[in-house]
């Protein structure tokens, strides 16, 4: 603490280097990101039962025909609740800090986003069962991406840009490459015995796991500075 | 505005002509910079990361307040104080037209080599 004001002007370098030098440590304290991936971990982790028992599931000697209709009734209020709680948590922090928050556009974001994915899921399930349709690769990459464990990442990505925070960045483009390209959340996974049911549990579960490990690190890295 | 170099410029276009003496002053830059980017920041986050005393960091505040770059908001939290700072229009303007002019200022001396004295 000082009591001499300290020096009008100055070095113009060092003038926009100070301000840049204070931007980034208001940043650095309206952050709250491991809050956000435990949130969304916690939603991916409690709608895999709601998948489970809320798929229609009827096979015959062809093969098998479903409807994730518990994903389409969970998905979008646990969203919503979601990005709303998420919301509340940054504004508390930031104020309990001393400074305003800056979470509105990555809730607005994902709130629009939740709407887009119910409207593409509920014309998917009036559309399609009447127009089987045999999708290219692209189109199951769309269909990854509008997909609930898809969605949640591009307001992650509006989040990264707001906190200028390059670690988000990274995990977020990290976790859309796993979600789109890797892990077959649209078509489930495993030998044929484990059943459909299993096999579309297993990629939520390491969805949620990994968004899990996020935010434990985050809240590692978040104590560590403090 | 106000010139706040030593010497008098000839040149009117230099962009040192154009610094705002309220403005142009480390502490109150700060303020400015992180009333900015907090959108709203509390009194005991001001003096915490620009290390000032309370006197200080008000006298500041009083000066860019007057100026219409600021404003105070005083109010409770339970039993405890708070003092809100929040940026005005005027204070967004003034802050980029701030960094704007040093930006040049600083291109203008790399790029005509005058000496700086610091």
């Amino acid at each position: 603490m000082t009591t001499e004001p300290m020096p009008a002007g100055g070095d113009p370098h060092r003038l926009l280097s100070d301000v840049r030098g204070l931007a980034h440590r208001v940043r650095v304290d309206q952050r709250l990101t491991w809050v956000a991936l435990l949130v969304l971990a916690a939603v991916t982790l409690v709608g895999i039962p709601f998948d489970w028992f809320g798929m229609k599931l009827h096979c015959h000697p062809d093969g098998c025909e479903f409807a994730r209709r518990g994903v389409l009734y969970y998905w979008p209020p646990a969203l919503l609740l979601a990005y709303a709680a998420i919301a509340v948590s940054y504004v508390r922090a930031a104020r309990a800090r001393g400074v305003g928050a800056r979470v509105l556009p990555y809730a607005i974001t994902g709130a629009v986003l939740t709407l887009l994915f119910t409207a593409a899921w509920v014309a998917a399930a009036l559309y399609f069962p009447s127009h089987p349709v045999r999708f290219a690769s692209w189109m199951l990459v769309l269909d990854r991406l509008i997909a609930p464990w898809g969605i949640i990442g591009v307001p992650l990505l509006v989040l990264a840009w707001l906190e200028r925070n390059v670690a988000l960045l990274v995990f977020t483009l990290a976790y859309l490459v796993l979600v789109l390209l890797v892990l077959p959340m649209n078509v489930g996974f495993g030998p044929p015995q484990w059943g459909i049911r299993l096999g579309f549990a297993l990629p939520q579960l390491v969805v949620g796991v990994v968004l899990l490990l996020g935010a434990l690190g985050f809240r590692a890295a978040h104590r560590r500075r403090r | 505005m106000t010139a706040v170099t030593g010497t008098p410029d000839p040149d009117a276009a230099h962009p040192v002509t154009g610094l705002d003496e309220v403005v142009h002053q480390r502490v109150r830059l700060g303020i400015l910079a992180i009333a900015h980017e907090a959108r709203r920041v509390e009194f005991g986050y001001l003096r915490s990361h620009l290390e000032l005393t309370a006197g200080n960091l008000s006298k500041h505040l009083s000066v860019l307040e007057e100026a219409g770059l600021i404003e105070v908001e005083k109010g409770y939290e339970g039993r405890r104080g708070r003092t809100w700072i929040t940026l005005t229009a005027a204070g967004a303007v003034a802050l980029a037209e701030e960094i704007k002019r040093l930006k040049l200022l600083i291109t203008q001396v790399e790029t005509t080599d005058i000496p700086v004295e610091r």
